[in-house]
């Protein structure tokens, strides 16, 4: 069972945070080699554990722009499996859409992963436990959540690069919505909403904080995300053992600033780094290979300005 | 293949699909209950009211030995147990707010008893979405979030919990629940309720017809609908079936259902689908094949669909929208 209190007192003190950027031109590529050896400097421990990977899927997805994809969600199973763990579970609760298994063949991450029984688990659907919030950022004390997120022993949030209309950023963090079980909110877990999601956001990572994170921003997706925005080319694979670092420089690289982003520099004060003197970069350098994101009008504040990225994109957001 | 031909392999697979129902699905949904009359999502989860719900409405169908009662009884049981004092029920034990799973259960149990559905029904003609009270509406007309959708908020549906927006699905359960029970069973506030929950469906709908959870259009961008809030939304509103955008909301469904790749798509469609008198357009489907490469059994709700689906008995919902009770 995770430690639920561990590293979540707000005067939190850890060491500097890892984060690396891997290029990857295509999901075509040996992204398990790629991921295997970038996790591998990492030296996280897996052995003999049970790992849960929470990709970010959505629904029908023709572009591959929506769904973390799923070549990406199969290399990091591959790679957590050849890093010793035990079992390596996959497990997401889509929020609009309760057709799970639909949203997984059109996916098709049955024919990536090679057979998803005991292998998938639907977060909506999983037996639950009612967890007391450590925090109270938002205003909601407690939330049923699946007992198989709460159970494994390293849990990895694996979303796609993208922008959203309410939270500006989707990243590894807001990811964290889809443990949130719609067998007890439903679809959409509007219960979150409604509790403001910047603060819903921080409250969930509190009471089930990923050890790890995997950003798929080989193609993400800019303007009105996360369903209806444009695709966005990047090719690149973010990796950390932190994920609000991994959000700052996730942010960075989409020309964003991350402390403006509402949910991210309170998430700096207790959950990990979003000062990036706290955050070592391995692999590519931020500067060769930032690409600026467009992002709604509402996020215009967002945009990092002073970038010759950001003085695009803001032009892009007119 | 010839016309003759064809239609003999369309028989064949309805009945390849009812035997396999018969003989695999329905006898698993009975082996799967729990000690405590409930069901789980899955096979050994803990019992919740909505698994427990579906697959009641599916043996109450099929219930033809002492044995299947007494397996419906100890259900019907289990949701008496769990109603909370306030008439409602919870999505899992041990919550203690009730939730839209309170219109499953009233549905459940409405051809059974109507004390606890009165009480349900009374929780839910007083549980008003938030998002469309008036003070709510005053704060959204003040701010930018009035650009961002173009629904109609004076129309008031149901929420999935409490104090929460109103959203196409819930709603639909709702009137579904309102359409199965006696008239003398309905709170006084219903006809209202009903009236507004209609016209929120109607307004929620995407522009080329269908639904998807609620959002029609989004930052001026049309919504996408989506198979099941499509088919819960035109199960609700079927007394309305010759309507224009019921109609469109039907042939996008018939057009939709081709590319279904699952079996709760492909389930709840051939409900929706045969209720508004059509015939169903995948006869091919073969169910027992479906199974091997999907193992879609492991899911009760999904299992209970199927079932309501391919059993040849009367269906599920009548075409008028008066219950059956």
């Amino acid at each position: 069972m995770r430690d639920q209190g561990a590293a979540l007192i707000p005067s939190f003190q850890r060491p500097a945070s890892r984060v690396a950027i891997r290029r990857a031109e295509s999901y075509e590529e040996d992204l398990g080699t790629l991921l295997y050896e970038t996790l591998r400097e990492f030296q996280l421990p897996v052995r003999g554990k049970t790992v849960l990977l929470k990709p970010n899927l959505v629904g029908f997805d023709p572009l591959g722009v929506m769904n973390t994809h799923p070549s990406v969600i199969a290399a990091a199973r591959e790679s957590f499996l050849r890093l010793g763990a035990a079992q390596v579970l996959i497990g997401d609760g889509p929020a609009m859409d309760r057709d799970t298994e639909g949203i997984l063949e059109s996916v098709r991450l049955r024919e990536h992963v090679g057979g998803l029984k005991n292998v998938f688990v639907d977060l909506n659907t999983d037996d639950v436990k009612c967890v007391p919030l450590p925090t109270r950022a938002s205003r909601l004390r407690e939330l049923y959540l699946p007992k198989t997120a709460l159970g494994v022993d390293f849990l990895v949030s694996m979303p796609k690069l993208k922008t959203h209309h309410w939270a500006g950023v989707t990243l590894s963090l807001k990811n964290m919505f889809g443990i949130v079980p719609g067998g007890c909110y439903g679809w959409p877990k509007n219960v979150l909403h409604w509790a403001g999601i910047d603060r819903a956001i921080l409250d969930i990572n509190a009471a089930a904080r990923p050890d790890f994170a995997i950003v798929d921003g080989i193609v993400g997706m800019e303007g009105n995300g996360p369903i209806q925005g444009t695709p966005k080319r990047s090719n690149i694979l973010i990796l950390g053992d932190d994920p609000v670092a991994v959000d700052a420089t996730c942010c960075r690289l989409m020309g964003l600033l991350p402390e403006k982003v509402k949910y991210l520099p309170r998430a700096g004060s207790f959950l990990g780094h979003i000062n990036s003197e706290m955050i070592q970069q391995v692999g590519e350098d931020i500067p060769s290979t930032r690409s600026s994101f467009a992002v709604l009008p509402a996020f215009r504040h967002l945009v990092d300005e002073h970038s010759s990225f950001g003085r695009r994109a803001a032009q892009k957001t007119g | 293949m010839n016309s003759l031909d064809s239609e003999k392999s369309v028989s064949a697979n309805e009945s390849a699909n009812a035997a396999f129902v018969s003989s695999v699905c329905v006898p698993l949904l009975r082996n799967q209950q729990n000690e405590d009359g409930g069901w789980g999502f899955h096979p050994q989860a803990e019992s919740r009211v909505e698994p427990t719900c579906w697959a009641l409405l599916e043996l109450m169908q099929v219930e033809s030995s002492a044995r299947d009662r007494e397996t419906v009884q100890r259900g019907l049981q289990y949701l008496r147990s769990t109603q909370l004092p306030d008439g409602s029920w919870p999505a899992t034990p041990g919550e203690k707010n009730g939730c839209w799973v309170t219109s499953l259960a009233c549905w459940a149990l409405c051809r059974e008893e109507h004390g606890p559905v009165a009480r349900g029904l009374e929780w839910l003609c007083k549980d008003w979405p938030w998002d469309s009270s008036p003070w709510q509406r005053f704060l959204r007309g003040l701010t930018a979030e009035r650009s961002i959708s173009t629904q109609n908020d004076a129309y008031r549906g149901w929420g999935w919990t409490p104090r929460t927006s109103s959203w196409v699905e819930p709603t639909s359960f709702a009137l579904l629940l309102f359409s199965e029970v006696p008239e003398t069973v309905l709170p006084s506030g219903s006809r209202k309720r009903r009236q507004l929950a209609e016209a929120m469906l109607y307004d929620r709908m995407c522009p080329g017809g269908g639904w998807n959870c609620g959002n029609p259009r989004v930052y001026g961008v049309p919504g996408e609908p989506l198979v099941i809030p499509t088919v819960w939304a035109l199960l609700a509103l079927r007394k309305y079936a010759n309507r224009v955008e019921n109609q469109m909301s039907l042939d996008w469904l018939l057009r939709a259902v081709q590319n279904a790749q699952s079996l709760a798509s492909l389930a709840l469609a051939r409900i929706c689908i045969e209720t508004y008198g059509k015939s169903w357009p995948l006869p091919e489907t073969r169910l027992s094949p479906f199974y091997e490469r999907h193992g879609f059994l492991t899911n009760v709700a999904v299992t209970a669909w199927a079932c309501l689906a391919w059993n040849p008995r009367p269906r599920l919902f009548t075409s008028s929208g008066r219950g059956r009770a």
